[in-house]
């Protein structure tokens, strides 16, 4: 285990070090087991060991960032990579924080990528994104005809549990899901502090917490889309679209407690209608 | 008035048959949800929309769209609109903007005034399920309308169907929706010249109560509207 260090929010004038980081994983079927063909990092990011808490089958990981979160200046990248008929499940083991900034970005660059009979569940717990900081995220999923991928993300705009707004600082959040080439899905969120969408009725109105849910794979139909229309939201706004090869949920609230919690019950039914896997939740999830 | 400023006010005319008027891009959810109830109300969720959605996404890829019509890079052109499409982040506006380009598509085939300029015919049909901006686009670069104008003209369509869909579902009366039209319209020009120069990079279409609003319509029980 990596001793994590205290990182603390620094007031902006102090120059603390910059952290860069790379995370590069490989998965591959193996007859009946999926393997981690490549682990390569540089820097604070780590893979925590690969875990068989449901069989051999599937490979369950926890990314580790760097010591407590990442601040202006941090650049750091992961790539996953999940090939023909391998199933990896990937989460992180708590919220990843984005610091107000002494001026620079911090950058996060994800590229996944599914074969076709491969699976990736992409599961990290939410982003929380701190007054003035200069959060810049891109994450690029290339899947083949054939992939499965389950992925969610989460943002939290301030730390609302002590009462902290997102009054300055910027967020850049990209995601694109490519199949063979083609989008499926594009989102590109460019936010700033002072942003009328924070309050627009259009916008968040308000509400500091956003994230959505993204399913691709055989087995989508109405079906399922009824079904998870069922599963109600305890608190704030959820609701479910089904766009040509993809499933899409989107929450947004006051709580990440409950867009999560949500989002657990459609992965719940979900995972098994696209893998034929039951769903069991990551224990990381209820630390 | 040149030709080019004819056809342009042809396209951007709510009699364009391409079926807008069935829509109301989450307005008609927004009404029910007693989110949009009255003039100001109605000011503050299209204009929201025109500043963000529109404004910071739809308009600046539509300018892109034209420059490279105009340019003859029909790869570019081709990954613009599968860009524009992933975009649609609820089912029913994927469903309008493929209807309506569609349906637009056709009818420059059938216009001699589109389909006998030699090429973009062509051109068009090899662009595979083509959304609206991608063939309002088209027109205008075939009939040379500088961007300049075609911007504005693009935001004005949009906004005097939005304002038209607020008029029936709110509803409002016509000297209000003149008015939204007047205190709207006053911010296109400078919507149009940011559209024209933003960045790739810099484009946002994010405007999750659109989302919300849009997915929330698609099982409303009683509506008027397509979206």
């Amino acid at each position: 285990m990596n001793a994590p260090l205290p990182r603390i929010d620094l007031p902006p004038d102090t120059a603390a070090p910059a952290w860069q980081a790379r995370l590069s994983l490989a998965f591959a079927q193996r007859d009946a087991r999926t393997v981690l063909t490549r682990r390569e990092h540089l820097g604070p990011l780590r893979l925590q060991k690969a875990l068989y808490p449901e069989g051999e089958a599937i490979c369950h990981g926890i990314v580790l960032h760097p010591p407590a979160g990442i601040a202006g200046g941090d650049q750091l990248s992961i790539e996953v990579e999940v090939g023909t008929g391998a199933h990896a499940l990937l989460t992180t083991p708590g919220a990843g924080k984005w610091y107000r900034s002494n001026g620079a970005d911090g950058r996060l660059t994800q590229h996944l990528s599914v074969a076709a009979g491969g699976v990736l569940e992409w599961l990290p717990q939410e982003n929380i994104v701190f007054d003035r900081a200069q959060a810049h995220m891109d994450t690029t999923v290339r899947l083949s005809t054939g992939a499965t991928l389950i992925a969610m993300d989460m943002t939290a705009l301030g730390r609302h549990g002590s009462g902290e707004r997102f009054d300055a600082g910027t967020l850049a959040q990209t995601l694109r899901v490519e199949c063979d080439g083609r989008p499926l899905w594009l989102e590109q969120i460019r936010l700033h502090g002072s942003d009328p969408l924070l309050h627009a009725a259009c916008g968040l109105a308000g509400r500091p917490v956003f994230g959505s849910l993204i399913a691709i794979g055989n087995g989508l139909d109405d079906a399922l889309l009824a079904a998870c229309r069922a599963l109600p939201v305890t608190h704030g706004d959820g609701v479910i679209t089904r766009l040509p090869e993809l499933l899409v949920a989107r929450y947004v609230g006051a709580r990440c407690e409950a867009g999560r919690a949500w989002f657990s019950q459609l992965w719940q039914l979900l995972r098994p209608a696209l893998t034929g896997r039951a769903a069991q939740t990551p224990r990381i999830w209820n630390t | 008035m040149s030709l080019a400023r004819i056809r342009l006010l042809q396209l951007s005319s709510p009699t364009l048959p391409v079926g807008a008027y069935t829509y109301s891009q989450g307005l008609e959810w927004a009404a029910e949800a007693g989110t949009v109830t009255d003039e100001a109300s109605a000011n503050a969720w299209i204009g929201g929309l025109m500043h963000s959605a529109m404004a910071r996404f739809e308009a600046p890829l539509a300018a892109r769209l034209l420059a490279v019509w105009n340019a003859g890079d029909d790869a570019r052109v081709a990954q613009l609109n599968t860009d524009f499409l992933a975009s649609r982040e609820a089912a029913e506006l994927r469903a309008e903007t493929v209807q309506m380009g569609y349906s637009l598509v056709r009818l420059l085939r059938d216009l001699p005034a589109f389909r006998d300029l030699p090429g973009m015919n062509d051109r068009l049909a090899a662009i595979d399920t083509p959304a609206f901006p991608t063939a309002w686009t088209a027109a205008a670069s075939a009939w040379q309308i500088p961007a300049r104008e075609a911007l504005p003209a693009y935001l004005w369509a949009w906004l005097e169907n939005q304002v038209m869909a607020a008029i029936k579902v709110v509803p409002l009366g016509q000297s209000a929706g003149q008015r939204l039209l007047a205190a709207l319209g006053d911010d296109i020009p400078a919507l149009a010249s940011t559209a024209l120069t933003l960045p790739e990079a810099e484009w946002s279409n994010f405007t999750p109560g659109l989302a919300l609003a849009s997915c929330h319509h698609e099982t409303q029980y009683s509506r008027l509207f397509r979206s």
